[in-house]
């Protein structure tokens, strides 16, 4: 059994070049709908779980391959249709929205910064249990604090930011303008940062978070 | 639910871990999602669904892990 699998979307350009191979060897192709490219492939379905990992990194190669070169709206790994029609009928019916997000996010990147509280184990088992509480709730108020400094310092360079509360700390996304990776990167270093809180900075990446709702949860007969 | 699948192993640099789990991460949560790829009824892509299920739960884990050994390692290193 087979299936289609979907890549990304990205608005059409002459001068893009596309990868030679999808996930597990597959050919890549690309359905054109108006000014929208499809990239998708037919891969063998279901995939073993036991390679889903590796799957994954192929997929996001494919990805990467296009939004080196321009915009891209990605698709999750698992997004699949039964065949070529039904993925032509989703392209016909979404390609309006995801053309004017692709126009919109043109010369964007997303660019990622995690704050996160480091986990002190042997020290927190020392103390009482109101000791251990208090010092919880200074470290939280750490976090926050910094995950705010972090977001005040690359306002400036960024378009639109977003910030998500996760179980492990702050994740805080910004649409930076393409060739600004750098300055994002500064600007988050820029910031001291405090004992207990560690950070990660990630990107350039497609700009998944600033989809516009339409097209990240499109509406669409046609899939399984 | 038992499952076969390969959970995630944290080798080579802490960095180089990060990255792959990253784009795990970005790969299966990021970007547009088919509802038909989520409402899967059929017995053998049922296996992918809840493999796809593990696979969120290892990065969690992992990623807890990997902090965690980070959060370590400066300790270890100052202490000798």
């Amino acid at each position: 059994m087979s299936r289609i699998i979907v890549y990304c979307g990205f608005l059409q350009e002459e001068r893009t070049k596309l990868p030679e191979m999808g996930v597990g060897g597959s050919k890549v192709n690309v359905l054109a709908q108006d000014r929208l490219c499809l990239l998708w492939s037919e891969v063998p379905w279901p995939f073993e779980p036991a390679g889903l990992q590796y799957k994954a990194v192929e997929f996001h190669q494919v990805v990467q391959h296009v939004f080196q070169q321009a915009a891209v709206v990605p698709f999750r790994l698992l997004s699949i249709f039964d065949g070529v029609p039904a993925l032509e009928k989703f392209a016909a019916e979404n390609a309006a929205t995801f053309t004017a997000d692709l126009e919109r996010l043109r010369d964007y990147v997303q660019m990622e910064s995690v704050v996160y509280v480091i986990q002190q184990r042997a020290a927190e088992e020392e103390k009482s249990g109101r000791a251990y509480l208090e010092g919880k709730a200074e470290v939280l108020r750490l976090s926050i604090d910094h995950a705010a400094r972090v977001k005040a310092a690359i306002q400036p360079i960024s378009q639109e930011i977003q910030v998500r509360e996760v179980k492990s700390g702050t994740r805080i996304f910004a649409l930076v303008r393409r060739g600004n990776e750098e300055r994002f990167r500064e600007g988050v270093k820029a910031v001291p940062l405090p004992q207990s809180i560690s950070r990660r900075v990630s990107g350039p990446w497609p700009a998944a978070e600033f989809l516009s709702p339409e097209v990240r949860m499109p509406q669409s007969a046609g899939q399984q | 639910m038992p499952s076969d699948f390969e959970p995630i192993t944290l080798t080579g640099s802490a960095e180089e871990d990060v990255s792959l789990l990253e784009i795990i991460d970005h790969v299966l949560n990021a970007g547009v999602v088919i509802h038909g790829s989520l409402v899967i009824s059929v017995a053998g892509v049922d296996l992918v669904y809840v493999g796809l299920n593990v696979v969120l739960t290892s990065v969690e884990t992992a990623l807890r892990s990997l902090k965690a050994e980070q959060a370590r390692e400066p300790a270890k290193r100052s202490s000798k």
